[in-house]
């Protein structure tokens, strides 16, 4: 490569750009935010309780390059979410946290992957809806608060019931669904296939898979809580801190080793923020990166032919966050009669559904859905199924066809259900 | 009194041009094979919009009709031994030399846009580089100075500048404002405007850096005959079925999205260090630094000097220049060459 040296390293202070003044490495606002003594103003001081990243609005370029790599701004209403005026009027102490703003962003990453200056907006959202949640310094939807009380008290948001987190599973009867012979490895299933009528059927989905492959897993059952991924994203820290405790204390009390998601939403959060210092203990990865394998390795067998064409929309969390985009392509390659088109936006530049960061607990109305831009990428490719491999992109899908005539004819499966059938 | 000038472009060039006013010998060694380096491709030059050909033309009558200097070209050096006082330098093409001093006028080299791959560069014909875009410009060049789009050979109409390609940029590692491409664009933009008025051209910039004397004045001028500057880094390029280029950005003063097609799109590459700086700081036993650019002994008392005595630098091998203070270093780092030979041969 031409004369390209010009390599990042820790400094110090933080992460080295290479910028010397004097001599010395020249800071990062977010690293000199870090230091901060007793004679620093009272709001630094309280500043420094936000992470190190909400400092780095600090060298925004106001490019716009995120504001024109967010889905909101592709929805007709006319860009009323932009990250780069979110972040230039927060600079300025204009941000107004009564209005809906704060809510629009769905963590989907876009912004983060395309920002010249790696600007971690995701994380200033964070720490921005922390102080609403902890300090009450703004409005918060009643939706997101009802999900985030739930989450306190029933270790899941929809006030469901703790003691029925694995009834979906009792009328299974599966051999492998066993606590022994495991070697560890633990399928997690999330809140929506646990409680959701639509969610459980990947959850029946995914477990007949393992069981027609032979692979034993543990399973948490009731024991199993939330993963806290989105109550992370919109701020609440100390539930998710809770959260996490409960389910990192269950994995080590059984001896787990390996942890399978179902929800790309519990691998992106356990990768990053459950198992982070205890990398060798345990290893996280989403189902799909199982059933890749059980799919390569021979252990399940594909039979019947499944004459569709679909299309894949790349859940975010796969995609964008952790540069997933191969292996379900190539799983559905594999699947006998099925040809995949894909849509204008795919793989990493594919639109977010509006799920994440909190966004499935939000009530967006008609003509501001994310979905409806992901449908209509969908109609132009003519595919019979909409394949999808995350239970809230699935969700947030298939709400809007059932709800708008125009999407009538899509059909929305996970990857699960699919290879299933042609089995 | 001997000098090597490592790198014929208009530094090296100059270097040598002015050493031999001076009565000093020079040895123009030249990788490629013709001395002139990049300005020789360019038809006009900001900000006073004369020939850069015309300029490198005259440089390289004067070199090649000088008794003092040698070109040899379709060469380098590849190793150097330092004698009592003298270097002993050995060239790629197995001549060996010797020498009281060494310049180094490498230049630099333009990003390879195809690190960018949401521009689509090398993958649709018609997004090209500053670089192609100044052959274009040429009267001389492949396309006698039209504007024609690689896929269909039509005359442009519309054509897009992004700014910023490969600076300012913490991802792909050049965090660095790479200078002078804000200026160079703006006169290719006018290059454009003023052959032909039916051009539309559209920049999309982030910030203007037209720092130098009567570059801003160039820029009021660009806006005065229609060149459109809009605040928005391109976040992508997507080709239509008919070769045209789809450009979104963000208008970031407004606050509003704004997309456009056009029949060409020019990458206004930023600068990289040359291409053999890792090799030659080695063999030099030089520093380079961060960003890939040779450094000199201390920027304000000995710019030219490096650590090694009697190895110096000058022009854009230690930053990018425009070419005026390249020949400034010419120039200035000939009269310290000339201090520095005197020092060496007094004391013989
Ligand atoms: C698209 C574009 C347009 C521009 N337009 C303008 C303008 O209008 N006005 C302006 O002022 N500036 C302009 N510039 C800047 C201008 O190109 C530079 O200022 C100028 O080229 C610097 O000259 P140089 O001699 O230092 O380097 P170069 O022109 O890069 O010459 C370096 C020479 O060294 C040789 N070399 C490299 N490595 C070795 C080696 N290892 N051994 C031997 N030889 C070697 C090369 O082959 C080359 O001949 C423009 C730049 C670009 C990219
Ligand atoms: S892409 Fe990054 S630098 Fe550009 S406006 Fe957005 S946050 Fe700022
Ligand atoms: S994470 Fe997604 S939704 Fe949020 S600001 Fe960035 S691009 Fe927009
Ligand atoms: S000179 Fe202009 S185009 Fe070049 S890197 Fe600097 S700001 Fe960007």
């Amino acid at each position: 490569m031409v004369g390209q040296d010009y390599k990042k390293g820790e400094s110090e202070a933080g992460l080295d750009y290479g910028w010397r003044f004097q001599g010395k490495p020249v800071l990062l606002p977010e690293d000199r935010s870090a230091i901060v003594d007793g004679s620093s103003h009272l709001m630094q001081m309280a500043l420094t309780e936000m992470s190190k990243e909400y400092f780095s609005v600090e060298r925004c370029l106001q490019c716009g390059m995120c504001t024109e790599a967010c889905p909101n701004t592709m929805l007709n209403t006319n860009s009323r979410f932009s990250p780069r005026k979110f972040i230039q009027e927060l600079r300025l102490g204009l941000i107004d946290f009564s209005g809906e703003d704060l809510w629009f962003c769905t963590n989907c990453g876009s912004c983060v992957s395309v920002c010249p200056y790696e600007i971690p907006f995701i994380d200033v959202m964070k720490d921005l809806r922390n102080l609403v949640i902890e300090q009450g310094a703004g409005y918060l939807p009643q939706s997101l608060k009802s999900a985030i009380s739930s989450c306190r008290r029933y270790q899941n948001p929809w006030m469901e019931d703790p003691n029925k987190r694995a009834d979906w599973s009792k009328t299974l009867n599966i051999l492998t669904l066993k606590k022994d012979n495991t070697d560890g490895v633990l399928l997690f299933v999330g809140c929506l296939p646990s409680y959701d009528e639509r969610g459980k059927k990947i959850a029946k989905a995914a477990t007949l898979l393992l069981d027609k492959a032979g692979i034993n897993f543990d399973f948490l059952g009731e024991k199993e809580v939330c993963c806290g991924d989105g109550i992370l994203r919109s701020g609440d820290y100390r539930t998710f801190e809770k959260l996490k405790k409960i389910n990192t204390e269950s994995f080590e009390k059984r001896g787990i080793k390996k942890v399978y998601t179902i929800s790309p939403h519990c691998f992106d959060v356990m990768k990053n923020h459950y198992f982070e210092k205890n990398e060798d203990k345990f290893l996280v990865a989403p189902f799909i990166l199982l059933l890749y394998e059980m799919l390569t390795e021979g252990r399940l067998k594909i039979n019947k032919p499944i004459n569709k064409i679909v299309t894949f929309h790349d859940p975010c969390f796969l995609s964008k966050h952790n540069h997933i985009v191969s292996e379900p392509r190539e799983i559905l390659k594999s699947l006998p009669g099925i040809e995949l088109r894909e849509m204008e936006h795919h793989s990493v530049k594919s639109i977010c559904c509006g799920g994440g960061g909190g966004g499935i607990w939000l009530d967006r109305k008609k003509g501001e859905r994310l979905t409806e831009i992901r449908l209509e990428e969908t109609l132009s490719t003519k595919a019979d199924i909409l394949v999808t491999a995350c239970p809230l992109c699935l969700s947030m899908l298939e709400d809007t066809v059932k709800n708008d005539n125009r999407f009538e004819p899509i059909e929305v499966m996970d990857i699960c259900e699919l290879v299933l059938e042609g089995i | 009194m001997r000098v090597l000038v490592l790198g014929g472009g208009i530094t090296g060039l100059k270097t040598a041009f002015t050493l031999s006013e001076f009565d000093i010998e020079t040895i123009i060694v030249e990788k490629s094979s013709e001395i002139g380096g990049k300005v020789k491709r360019y038809d006009k030059i900001f900000p006073d919009f004369r020939s850069g050909k015309n300029l490198v033309k005259n440089l390289i009558a004067s070199a090649r009709n000088s008794p003092n200097i040698t070109v040899l070209e379709n060469s380098t050096v590849t190793n150097v031994a330092k004698n009592n006082r003298s270097y002993t330098a050995s060239l790629s093409d197995g001549k060996i030399i010797e020498v009281d001093a060494i310049i180094l006028t490498c230049g630099f080299e333009v990003f390879d846009a195809t690190r960018q791959p949401e521009y689509g560069y090398s993958v649709y014909p018609n997004v090209i580089t500053s670089m192609e875009l100044e052959s274009f410009l040429n009267p001389e060049g492949p396309t006698k100075g039209k504007l024609l789009r690689p896929s269909d050979g039509k005359v442009a109409k519309r054509i897009a500048i992004i700014f910023c390609v490969g600076s300012r940029n913490m991802k792909i590692g050049n965090p660095y404002c790479s200078r002078i491409c804000c200026s160079y664009s703006t006169k290719q933009a006018i290059e454009i405007k003023e052959n032909d008025e039916e051009a539309m051209v559209t920049c999309f910039y982030m910030d203007i850096r037209t720092y130098g004397r009567g570059f801003e004045e160039m820029y009021q001028y660009a806006q005065e005959i229609g060149v459109k500057y809009i605040r928005g880094r391109v976040s992508e390029c997507s080709v239509l079925p008919d070769g045209n280029i789809q450009v979104r950005a963000e208008n970031t003063l407004l606050g509003k999205p704004v997309q456009g097609v056009f029949d060409l799109v020019s990458l206004s590459v930023g600068m990289m260090p040359c291409v053999d700086a890792e090799e030659l700081a080695g063999i030099f036993g030089i520093e380079r630094g961060k960003d890939g650019f040779f450094l000199s002994k201390d920027d304000d008392l000995f710019p030219h000097d490096t650590s090694k005595e009697g190895v110096f630098l000058a022009g854009s091998i230690t930053g990018l220049k425009p070419i005026r203070d390249c020949f400034l270093d010419a120039m200035s780092v000939s009269g310290r060459v000339v201090s520095y030979l005197t020092d060496l041969y007094k004391n013989r």
